[in-house]
């Protein structure tokens, strides 16, 4: 360990040199994405709950290539420095691993990520629940394979669930990719890279109601209103999936 | 010392599991006395194992490795350096061990837990000496390129035995993994050869047609044992390990040989015949890993 | 942090519900935006922006640099916000660096645009002097010398004032260097370029209190919040980004609402701003 420091700067990882950085044009109207995938069609979803034991509840998703894993703690004891709150607190944490990308990373925390699935979950959990006490949400991204925000924050209201922590509802997200005059929902890594401008939702399904929303880059106002729609739907679907797999769970647990 | 022989008197009385917590060392000494874990596990028997390989596909090797829920992800990146001027032609292994907040409610972010880098060291000292791998095969052009290995293990659920399922995915990853094909460009750099530049026979000719896969002359597997009184655990879970504190770690090799062995203080002293059982225990646990290892390759390789 | 008793809470809500805020405001209007420009001499430029009691600077400095190997065509931003201690205690220490670190990521996301460039409110190709070879690297720092509320408005319009105060020296690149070798360059030290700042987006943050959203909000309204939305906007109306904060969930078409409010909202600011930085700039001149 000692001498990665020093080494680290000296080693490269090869790269091919016929790759091209950049697509073809995106504005093409037969371009296909690179996973043949169709504009509106997201990546197959897989869930699944109680991936880590020594947790209060956890959940592993994969979504194509990107691959999560968030673990919930507590409710338990607050930091002995955090002042008295009648309501709970909800402590969220993002990390990458060193193999997450590509090019070997350093596998340290993401605090905007952090921040942002705290503010996707807060709107969400019955904080009132647990006064004085504090849960957890610890995410690890094994791999990053594009919409990996989204992807984690789904995945930590599904091990929040699991965690039997009280919600108004699950918390489903879904990102919109805009290339030209296109609209690509959950995009993948090489669509992001090349993105003119993106959309990401989270949202309580059953309520309809928005917990966090970003939007970076130009988007026009009928593009923005098709993006939401669109991520809406979305949402809405995969909150199907994630309760499928939350009752497959429970019915498994019975037997 | 009353408590304990009250507990002796309530254990009838008590619920199980408020007994497991009030009064852990005499839940568990009442097990063994029965030759039966709270996990329903003969005392030397090993939890189940698996390896699931090519877990990462954005990493050149890597692997999944399960001990009872205690689950290891390894994963290899490679990348290449300028050797050294002492041995130009050997590559370079760097092990790195992680335990991510996820892992275990005693873990949290900005706080790593203060076994990761022991086991680090442990690990790296362990793969190193063994002599599984022959760092001449990570070399690629004498005295300009070589292999660096990046591997690093991330523990997703931590329930003991950190190091046997630790060491377990590391070898794995290594036997999973596959070297890119790689060409000397004009500016003497390293770059990956594509797959039309392998068919048509270009005047770039690849480095390592051949050193694609590692021959791993030997492979180290572990067991560690818990000492307690007379009695000896193998595998345990992570509340045992936080009971009984003495814990042996044997490794030996494919062949059988001893590559090292760690006790690392604890309460109870030991005797040489246990250390021997523990050794014993460990030679029967070495042929079942390598099974499993080899279950795992040929499955990969059908795929 | 606010404290206020039950009945000062009920007598601001109320005030939004009837359009009349405590401070004799309507909802969507802004309180009396002061900028100053160059008040940071050895920076290449520099504004202060007072927003009410809020009170920041913005200041900008750049440097030559190598641009990176995935853009070998583009210069370099860095962005970064710091909370001084001075506008509240609780920043003292490391207690800024949360409400920091989102304040830079949120105002990276409203003015740098996306991966491809779109939408960025700074054109990061003219920074380039040699491609592939040598660029400016920007460094936009701004400081937070007291709150009381709105404090990315502000910071926008700060780090946009500061950006239209920046002049960047031209640069002669000495000619004859080979293809592998970093080229020499020679900075001047009289003529300058500055930056065409009518692409640089504002931020409008619409708070929600109650039913109603109003703009500006001043701390004690912010306490009240359920949730909060920032949009920045640039001068074609276009939106160059958004980011929610805070609290409850809002319904989709609420959302698209407060767009349209911020749109309208957006073009008296960017009008005003624009008004007072030429104002700031005249004066700095004179003086």
């Amino acid at each position: 360990m000692a001498a990665k420091p020093g080494t680290a700067s000296t080693t490269y990882s090869p790269v091919d040199p016929t790759h091209k950085t950049k697509p073809s044009i995106f504005t093409d109207s037969d371009w296909v994405r690179p996973d043949s995938r169709g504009f509106q069609q997201c990546r197959p979803a897989f869930f699944r709950t109680g991936a880590v034991n020594s947790a209060s509840g956890s959940a592993y998703a994969e979504f194509g290539n990107t691959k999560v894993i968030v673990s919930v703690f507590g409710p338990r004891e607050s930091k002995k420095a955090m002042m008295y709150s009648d309501v709970g607190r909800l402590n969220c944490n993002v990390s990458y691993t060193t193999f997450a990308t590509h090019v070997r990373g350093q596998g340290s925390d993401n605090k905007e990520f952090s921040s942002m699935l705290h503010k996707a979950l807060e709107g969400a959990i019955i904080l009132e629940s647990f006064p004085k006490t504090t849960v957890d949400v610890f995410a690890l991204v094994l791999e990053s394979g594009g919409s990996d925000l989204p992807v984690v924050i789904s995945c930590a209201s599904l091990a929040l669930a699991d965690a039997g922590i009280m919600m108004y509802d699950l918390v489903t997200s879904v990102s919109v990719s805009c290339l030209g005059k296109n609209l690509l929902i959950d995009p993948i890594l090489e669509e992001e890279s090349c993105q003119d401008g993106s959309l990401m939702i989270a949202c309580m399904p059953s309520r309809y109601e928005v917990t966090q929303l970003t939007v970076t880059g130009e988007l026009s106002a009928p593009n923005l209103s098709e993006a939401m729609q669109l991520c809406l739907d979305a949402c809405a679907k995969l909150a199907q999936i994630m309760r499928s797999c939350l009752k497959e769970a429970a019915s498994a647990a019975e037997e | 010392m009353g408590l304990p022989n009250a507990s002796e008197d309530l254990s009838s009385e008590m619920e199980v599991d408020a007994f497991r917590r009030l009064f852990p060392l005499r839940y568990f000494e009442r097990h063994l006395t029965e030759s039966i874990r709270p996990d329903a596990r003969p005392l030397r028997k090993a939890r189940d194992t698996t390896i699931a390989l090519g877990a990462v596909a954005s990493a050149d090797g890597s692997a999944l490795a399960k001990i009872g829920s205690t689950t290891m992800l390894a994963a290899i990146k490679m990348e290449v350096m300028t050797p050294s001027l002492e041995s130009p032609d050997e590559g370079c292994i760097a092990i790195d061990f992680h335990m991510p907040p996820i892992c275990s409610p005693i873990v949290r972010p900005g706080r790593p837990a203060e076994v990761a880098p022991v086991l680090s060291k442990q690990l790296s000292d362990t793969i190193t000496s063994s002599g599984m791998i022959n760092l001449k095969e990570l070399s690629l052009v004498s005295g300009k390129a070589a292999w660096m290995a990046y591997l690093d293990i991330y523990c997703l659920d931590a329930d003991g035995a950190l190091f046997d399922a630790a060491l377990l995915s590391a070898v794995a990853s290594f036997s999973h993994l596959q070297i890119p094909v790689v060409s000397l460009d004009y500016d003497g750099k390293i770059v990956i050869m594509s797959e039309e530049q392998k068919e048509e026979n270009s005047e770039t000719k690849p480095v390592n047609k051949e050193k694609r896969k590692l021959t791993l002359s030997t492979i180290p597997f572990s067991l560690t044992c818990i000492l307690h009184k007379s009695y000896i655990l193998a595998d345990p879970t992570a509340e045992e390990e936080s009971i009984m504190e003495t814990l042996v770690t044997v490794v030996l090799d494919s062949s059988g040989q001893l590559v090292s062995l760690y006790k690392p203080g604890g309460s109870v002293l030991v005797y040489t015949s246990a250390v021997q059982d523990c050794v014993a225990l460990t030679r029967q646990r070495v042929k079942e890993l390598q099974n499993i290892l080899d279950d795992a390759i040929s499955g990969m390789e059908i795929d | 942090m606010v404290g206020l008793s039950e009945g000062e809470k009920e007598f601001i809500k109320g005030g939004i519900a009837q359009d009349l805020r405590s401070d004799g405001r309507k909802r969507y209007t802004y309180r009396p935006i002061y900028v100053e420009t160059g008040v940071i001499p050895q920076a290449n430029g520099s504004a202060r922006v007072r927003l009410g009691a809020t009170d920041v600077i913005a200041s900008v400095k750049a440097e030559l640099g190598k641009p990176s190997a995935l853009q070998p065509d583009k210069g370099k931003v860095a962005l970064f916000i710091d909370c001084s201690p001075t506008a509240e205690p609780t920043f003292e220490g490391r207690g800024g660096e949360e409400l920091s670190a989102e304040l830079s990521s949120a105002l990276q996301r409203c003015l740098l645009g996306s991966k491809s460039g779109a939408g960025a409110g700074i054109d990061l190709s003219s920074l380039i002097v040699v491609e592939g070879k040598v660029c400016w690297d920007l460094y936009i720092d701004g400081l937070v010398i007291s709150s009381d509320g709105n404090l990315l408005d502000a910071l926008g319009a700060a780090i946009k004032a500061a950006l239209s105060n920046t002049g960047i020296p031209t640069v002669h690149v000495v000619a004859g260097a080979s293809n592998d070798e970093q080229p020499e360059v020679d900075i001047s030290d009289e003529e300058f370029l500055h930056f065409d700042t009518s692409g640089v987006p504002v931020i409008v943050t619409l708070t929600k209190v109650g039913k109603h959203y109003i703009v500006d909000a001043t701390s004690e309204e912010e306490s009240q919040m359920s949730s909060a939305v920032s949009i920045s906007i640039n001068r074609q109306g276009h939106i160059c980004g958004m980011t929610k904060r805070g609290g409850s969930g809002i319904d989709p078409s609420v959302i698209l609402d407060m767009i349209s409010v911020a749109n309208f909202v957006s073009r008296q600011l960017i009008e005003k701003l624009d008004s007072e930085i030429s104002a700031a700039e005249a004066n700095e001149e004179d003086s």
